[in-house]
């Protein structure tokens, strides 16, 4: 940058605490108001909230466009069913209970495996089975949900992340959040767990942020606590030039997504799973914006672009939409 | 139309319909712009007291003049007495009658006149008459004599005359002839000496002269004996002055000239002991009884219109767009994370109502205990709806205990805290043992911060004391407040807080 002389001296302390709207701008970095203002609010109507804040109603949605995800093997809508939910689990090992309103996580129980009549999270922790209703009918009351209205509760398949992206987490699947404007994948982004985000992908809790190269899907750059990273804190594994598998198959997933909720700017939230490859897992309307700092890249040097070609072709295909971005965001 | 260009001309309209009906109420219908410009009223109770004696009892009290009291109007106050006003030349007496009255009477007189001050200390035309000499024999005539001589020597003005004789007599030591003089209107007049012997003298000088009678406009003096004053004629006109202050020109705004033209201020026959004691309250003249506002078919009329049980709720109904207005300030230019979104509004409400110190520490014992309270809860594994109720029952006990608590360490203020948005403050503590757990400690202690920080600014905006005027007799300006809020509303620039959370951005 002009302003950082040649000579690896320190900035100034007030250098390091901020950045001008100035900088900000000309480096493109989206900010929550613009997102919302400019992206949110005209391209997502209201009435397609529900598509995708109700995770029931996105799986029904996939499963007509064809789009792999999770299996459910329970949905909870009464504190009366909540009493049968054992016997429902009977059979299974691992799952994972989300309430299907939530957001960023919130309310979010992995079962790993069983241990007598316990349940094993990820960590090794023990849960009992009437811990795990107690959950439940918290998530059936709301206190997850987006506005506290009353939930369901969802049991589902718990995935098993593929060895290559095991080893970037700690004790969590990572997912790989896509972000899309009028269908063109914008950013790309791998999110893995650490010790201390303690199995959870929320950024701001201290897990990673990986950027993806968006043409080849091979990691590029990862920021833990919004500083660039080279290796796992707590593995060492190296984070960069890491391949994501299937990748195509993630942007495809993606770029569906889109087309199935009609929502004009919109996150994809999908994981690889060992035997089943990549599933979505779910859309957000509202994605956030730590995206552009994991891959060192403001938002709004790439939706310029898209929304300029938009324009000149409304009507390409998702496969020319693929490609348009893999050639115009391509580290190459 | 483009959203810009509605937003544009949403906003110009609000901003032009509210600015206008303001500017509309300032200029046409005199409401006072700025808070300072306030008017209010002096409201002056003169007291009469006196025992009956069982006969017939007539009162008269002399009046301040007509053009004085004429703008606000006045009453009177008396149980059984037949009550009249007599005017003669100018001047006014109340009077009172009654028969067979026995024991303690007290008749009251009020008086409305505009705190901006009267124009009872101005001048008075003065009717030609050759002012009376004074006949004193013996010495303490000649003595007399001697004096005026000396003031008339030195002057002949009204004015300078005046302010000569009651500096002299003011003054501790004097002349000789001073001094037996003054010692012969003390024995003779007693409490009333000093002014009998001024007017004795100015009239003696040629300078016609009686008394008056005023009242201090101070609140603070409560139940006051009438001042004593001098009216003197400085040849075309009366003017008032107060004796202890000769040289001073009465000041309107201080002192309310109740009586003058002479005469006595109050007769009372049939009646021993009679005394007059005035009272004077500033009194805020509520906008609504501007008469030109009642005529008004603008908002400020309907609100003004309503009783006054009502209007006090609107006081606080109006300071709740202040808040949403900080509120949409600190979360959408600043990004100040708070919990819930309109809750640092129902916290400054409650601020309001206590000490801003007090209150806080409040908020936070309360938090604080709650949250403890509610981790011990989450052990029983309680549903959420009964969970919150038992953090509502838990935060009133507490809040009784504070109150207890502090009333008995002598903090009064303890006491009001009936407002305490609980309910809110138990979903508060639910929320925030929610994050506790799900984001961890440092993000529900910095929520918790940023609510109370934005807290404390929507109650010092609410606060002001020109804002609160405003939101209260300009109402039509949150239509500006409103236009200001849709303009936040399509800002799409850099928070404060990214800014900071961008710190470390760098391009690959």
């Amino acid at each position: 940058m002009k302003f950082i002389s040649p000579v690896k001296s320190k900035p100034p302390l007030w250098r390091r605490c901020f950045r001008t709207p100035g900088e900000l701008r000309r480096m493109g970095v989206a900010g929550i108001n613009a997102r919302n203002g400019d992206f949110v609010l005209p391209l997502n109507p209201r009435a397609l909230y529900r598509l995708v804040d109700d995770k029931l109603e996105t799986k029904r949605l996939a499963e007509v466009e064809g789009i792999a995800f999770p299996k459910t093997y329970a949905v909870v809508g009464s504190s009366h069913e909540t009493s049968k939910l054992e016997k429902m689990l009977e059979g299974v090992t691992s799952f994972v209970i989300k309430p299907t309103r939530g957001s960023g996580g919130k309310g979010v129980l992995v079962i790993d495996g069983r241990e007598g009549r316990s349940y094993v999270k990820p960590s090794g922790a023990l849960v009992s089975g009437d811990e795990i209703r107690h959950h439940v009918s918290n998530i059936l009351a709301g206190l997850f949900s987006l506005g506290g209205q009353r939930d369901k509760a969802l049991v589902e398949y718990r995935v098993r992340p593929t060895g290559g992206l095991t080893a970037l987490s700690h004790q969590g699947a990572p997912d790989i959040r896509t972000v899309l404007l009028h269908g063109y994948p914008v950013m790309a982004m791998l999110r893995a767990a650490t010790r201390e985000s303690d199995g959870r992908a929320n950024l701001h809790q201290g897990a990673l942020g990986i950027g993806i190269d968006l043409e080849t899907g091979v990691t590029t750059r990862a920021i833990y606590h919004g500083k660039p990273v080279e290796r796992h804190p707590d593995s060492g594994v190296d984070l960069i030039g890491v391949q994501i598998p299937a990748w195509d198959e993630v942007l495809d997933i993606s770029v569906t997504c889109h087309e199935m909720t009609g929502l004009g700017y919109l996150g994809v939230d999908v994981m690889i799973d060992e035997t089943l490859g990549p599933l979505m897992i779910e859309v957000n309307a509202r994605p956030g914006l730590a995206i552009q700092l994991a891959n060192g890249v403001g938002l709004l040097k790439r939706l310029g672009p898209i929304v300029r070609q938009y324009e000149t072709d409304p009507g390409a295909t998702p496969a020319e939409k693929i490609a348009f971005s893999k050639a115009e965001f391509g580290r190459r | 139309m483009s959203s810009k260009w509605k937003l544009i001309t949403a906003v110009m309209m609000l901003c032009l319909i509210g600015g206008g009906v303001a500017v509309y109420k300032v200029s046409s219908l005199g409401v006072p712009f700025w808070p300072g410009e306030q008017v209010y009223d002096w409201q002056v109770e003169a007291r009469v007291t006196f025992f009956a004696t069982g006969r017939r009892v007539k009162a008269r009290l002399a009046l301040p003049r007509a053009n004085v009291t004429d703008r606000r109007g006045r009453e009177s106050g008396s149980l059984g007495y037949h009550y009249n006003i007599e005017t003669e030349r100018g001047g006014q007496t109340a009077v009172w009658a009654a028969e067979n009255r026995d024991g303690k009477q007290s008749l009251y007189y009020w008086v409305r006149f505009p705190g901006a001050g009267t124009s009872a200390a101005d001048r008075v035309a003065a009717e030609s008459a050759e002012p009376s000499s004074v006949g004193l024999g013996g010495a303490v005539g000649d003595a007399f004599v001697v004096i005026v001589d000396e003031l008339r020597r030195v002057t002949t003005d009204p004015d300078a005359l005046f302010v000569a004789v009651f500096q002299r007599i003011n003054q501790e030591s004097g002349s000789q002839e001073f001094t037996l003089v003054k010692r012969y209107y003390e024995e003779e007049f007693g409490d009333d000496a000093m002014l009998r012997m001024g007017i004795d003298m100015l009239e003696s000088s040629g300078v016609r002269a009686r008394k008056a009678y005023g009242v201090s406009l101070d609140e603070e003096l409560g139940a006051q004996d009438p001042i004593p004053l001098i009216e003197y004629c400085d040849g075309a006109y009366w003017r008032v002055r107060d004796p202890r202050d000769p040289g001073a020109i009465l000041d309107g705004a201080k002192l309310f000239v109740w009586h003058r033209g002479g005469g006595p201020l109050l007769d009372v026959t049939g009646g021993e002991n009679s005394r007059v004691v005035f009272t004077v309250a500033r009194e805020r003249i509520p906008l609504h009884e501007l008469t030109d506002l009642q005529g008004s078919p603008f908002l400020i009329s309907t609100i003004l219109g309503l009783p006054l049980s009502e209007r006090a709720v609107f006081r606080y109904l109006v300071l709740i767009p202040l808040g949403a207005f900080v509120v949409v300030l600190m979360r959408n230019i600043i990004g100040v994370a708070t919990l819930g979104t309109f809750m640092p509004v129902l916290l400054a409400l409650a601020l309001l109502e206590m000490p801003v110190a007090q209150g806080l520490v409040m908020f936070s014992i309360l938090t604080a205990v709650g949250l403890w309270f509610r981790f011990m809860l989450s052990r029983l594994n309680l549903l959420v709806v009964p969970r919150v109720a038992a953090c509502v029952v838990i935060v009133t006990l507490l809040m009784m205990m504070m109150t207890v608590v502090s009333y008995h360490l002598g903090l009064q203020d303890g006491v009001r805290i009936t407002l305490f948005p609980m309910i809110i403050l138990a979903w508060t503590i639910e929320r925030m043992s929610i994050i506790w757990e799900e984001e961890g400690n440092w993000s529900a202690l910095t929520q918790v911060g940023g609510s109370l920080v934005v807290a404390v600014l929507a109650y010092w905006f609410m606060g002001i004391p020109v804002v609160r005027y405003w939101s209260f007799y300009f109402p039509e300006l949150l239509l500006v407040l409103l236009a200001g809020i849709l303009m936040i509303g399509r800002y799409t620039g850099y928070r404060l807080s990214e800014l900071i959370r961008f710190r470390n951005f760098t391009e690959s």
